[in-house]
């Protein structure tokens, strides 16, 4: 873990120092070298707020369904945050107040959960399974992936730029207002998060066991599903839909740092948000000055990584 | 002297869809070592899912210690109660030290930090039930036996005053059912813990316990000391089966056997029956009759209906009618053959209406020859002939001396008992 942290600073600095203009620091001198650094350190701050968003959201999801597959796309949250979004971005909504893209996206993503809910719930007379929750999840975000890929093709000239800007999932810095609407609400969701980390430990052993050991378990999971819904809405909102971080960041951590979530969540925000700034360092940098959506890297760069890491500690990852 | 731990007064309880519990009420006071027993389904577990507040009663209340469990705080009840589970699932690489504990969960506030005297209890529990060594091991990678010793751990780090254990041991090897039982017993001793034992294993109960509680389709049936509780005609009512209880020459605990010789699997059947049934409602008596020996025809039947393929499957004769029709003159009058050749004729819980009524008259023609026939009970709920003519003609019957019937323990009972002359 030491090595880990450490390794940390030492990885957003050498991000700091890469980009499409050269490698090094630019020249503060001058005003473009200003420009410059202080484009690639609001990336790096972009970078960071999503990945951590995204991860400690799928560590959550991943506890409260006791399932390695649980994470904001399968269970449709991504999706209908996404929707929420595109339909705000094209009304115009989105520029009206910092707080109103991630709120707007919030909402739809908790109203999308409850739909699925309800979906995997029928017929079931009470709780539903974690397999028909997911199967209604995957249902339910192809159904919003449609009815996104319709609105873009039927708007008009003008809110497509917008729209098809936020949707390539890449972390060009949104205005400051947005951003710092957007650390707010990532904070709330990390620390609401880490605060549930013991009850969440418990909830590992089944909703039955939680209760006799006396947590209020209801409580609990609609609590972590809403903060989980939150960092995953609020990390659409601000990037777009950038995958793979929230499912697979949850496991490569819990296999090297272990399933205590009281350290899982911090660790895995870090991860998540270094992983992200790299990714995303690579991105504007590889085939500079054309910039690959981060989403291509993330599971193109990182899959084979992590599957060397997980192939070795599959054991620790997930036991069942 | 000692306070009542756990106390139902008239429960009843379930699900959604389904009620469980049906006006159950017993008490268990401090100290005791109480073993819940009864079939499969009897409501065992939704019993203990009541006395933990999982499942909220529809009536009645359950208290723990004098408070209503319902309303107690979680961590509260969690300080009163521990549940064992069947078997712990634990789906992350938890360390055998992480997973007790979960035991102090209950009783920190959100934020929680251990103190060193959570830290204490922790450590404590982890030594009395011998896993210490473990406890940097993955709970995955342990044994059944280890794996439930764990959850003991974790429950004892509750501080419960009262544990229940839910069918935690019997799935257990014997020498590790007997490592966890011994923990349970010393803690029952030494601590004054209050145990509850869900258990399958009847010998086992009544060798720990001080009281059995006997649950049958959700009531209480039996409340005493195991040799109260464990008598033959009781347990064979209840278990739908023939057991037999004697005490044990080495130990002097008792003993429950079921009796598998009794059964006669060859050779030629003692008794012959002849069955009444349809729509299902013979598939298990076929089974039982034939694995206890007796001969078996049956009919008339319908084709298609699930009782003439179960006879089938167990070849066993069948007079068959064409499917959906009423039964005619020649199927009837080959079902008279076969009544002819039998000793006892039975009546399932098939409903009868216009089309099979003649069965019944078959019956009662049997019945004037002096066959004994036997009729499930309750037939006038299932009578949709004209006029009630099916449930007045069993009336009739009864009154003439054919015995009636609930359970198939029952009716084997009364045809072993009445050995033809």
């Amino acid at each position: 873990m030491v090595a880990f942290l450490a390794a940390v600073p030492l990885l957003l600095v050498l991000s700091l120092l890469l980009g499409p203009s050269g490698i090094g620091i630019p020249d503060l001198q001058t005003p473009s070298g200003n420009a410059i650094l202080s484009l690639r350190f609001s990336r790096l701050l972009m970078g960071l707020m999503t990945g951590a968003a995204l991860s400690a959201s799928g560590v959550v999801f991943q506890a409260l369904l006791r399932n390695p597959l649980a994470e904001p796309y399968v269970l449709g949250v991504s999706g209908g945050a996404g929707l929420g979004a595109t339909i705000s971005i094209l009304a115009g909504a989105s520029l009206a107040l910092p707080f109103s893209l991630p709120v707007i996206a919030f909402v739809s993503a908790v109203l999308t959960l409850i739909l699925v809910y309800a979906i995997a719930s029928q017929g079931t007379g009470g709780q539903p399974s974690v397999y028909s929750l997911i199967l209604a999840g995957v249902i339910v975000s192809a159904i919003c992936s449609s009815i996104i890929m319709f609105l873009v093709s039927s708007a008009s000239v003008e809110g497509l730029h917008n729209v098809i800007w936020w949707m390539l999932g890449s972390l060009q810095p949104a205005s400051s207002s947005q951003q710092l609407a957007a650390s707010l609400l990532v904070s709330i969701g990390l620390i609401g998060s880490w605060v549930l980390s013991r009850p969440l430990n418990a909830l590992v052993l089944g909703r039955d066991m939680a209760h006799y050991q006396g947590i209020n378990a209801r409580l609990i999971i609609v609590l972590g599903l809403l903060l989980a819904t939150l960092l995953a809405a609020t990390a659409v909102s601000l990037s777009g839909m950038i995958g793979f971080v929230g499912l697979i960041v949850p496991h490569v951590v819990r296999a090297s740092f272990g399933p205590d979530h009281r350290k899982l969540i911090p660790l895995s925000a870090l991860g998540g948000g270094v992983f992200l700034v790299m990714c995303d360092a690579l991105a504007r940098t590889l085939i500079a000055p054309v910039e690959i959506p981060v989403g291509v890297v993330t599971a193109l760069a990182g899959g084979p990584f992590f599957l060397i890491i997980l192939q070795k500690r599959m054991k620790q990852a997930w036991i069942s | 002297m000692a306070g009542e731990a756990l106390t139902f007064r008239d429960v009843t309880a379930g699900y959604s869809h389904r009620r469980v519990l049906d006006g159950v009420s017993f008490a268990v006071r401090e100290g005791e070592f109480v073993s819940l027993i009864g079939p499969n389904g009897s409501g065992k577990s939704t019993l203990l899912k009541t006395a933990a507040a999982l499942v909220k009663p529809v009536a009645g209340s359950v208290e723990l210690f004098g408070q209503d469990v319902c309303t107690l705080r979680p961590s509260l009840r969690a300080s009163l109660l521990g549940v064992v589970p069947q078997k712990l699932d634990a789906p992350m690489a938890f360390s055998v030290a992480e997973i007790v504990m979960n035991g102090r969960v209950g009783s920190m506030g959100l934020l929680g930090r251990l103190s060193p005297h959570d830290h204490d209890l922790v450590e404590r529990a982890m030594i009395y039930t011998d896993v210490l060594d473990l406890r940097n091991r993955y709970f995955g990678e342990l044994s059944g036996g280890e794996q439930q010793r764990v959850a003991l751990a974790m429950v004892l780090a509750q501080e419960p005053r009262i544990i229940m254990l839910d069918e935690s041991i019997s799935h257990l090897d014997i020498n590790h059912r007997n490592e966890v039982l011994q923990i349970l017993l010393n803690l029952n001793r030494e601590q004054q813990l209050t145990i509850v034992l869900v258990s399958h294993d009847l010998t086992l109960s009544a060798s720990v316990s001080d009281r059995l509680l006997l649950m049958y389709e959700g009531r209480l049936a039996a409340d005493g000391a195991p040799h109260e509780v464990l008598r033959p005609d009781l347990l064979g009512r209840v278990y739908d089966c023939e057991l037999q209880v004697r005490l044990d020459p080495f130990t002097g605990s008792l003993q429950v056997t079921g009796n598998l010789e009794g059964r006669k699997m060859s050779g030629s059947p003692a008794i012959r029956t002849h069955v009444v049934a349809g729509g299902g409602s013979g598939i298990e008596l076929y089974r039982r009759l034939v694995l206890e020996g007796f001969g078996v025809t049956t009919g008339v039947l319908n084709q298609l209906d699930s009782d003439a393929e179960a006879a089938r499957a167990l070849s066993i004769p069948a007079v068959l009618e064409q499917p959906f029709s009423a039964v005619g003159q020649e199927a009837a009058d080959k079902a008279r053959g076969m009544v002819a050749e039998a000793d006892a004729l039975i009546i399932t819980h098939v409903p009868f209406g216009s089309g099979n009524l003649v069965n019944l008259q078959i019956a009662d023609e049997a019945l004037r020859q002096g066959l004994r026939v036997f009729i499930a009970r309750g037939l006038e709920d299932r009578d949709y002939t004209e006029y009630k003519a099916a449930s007045r003609l069993a009336a009739d019957m009864t009154a003439r001396g054919a015995l009636s019937w609930q359970t198939m323990h029952e009716l084997i009972m009364k045809l072993q008992q009445q050995q033809p002359t």
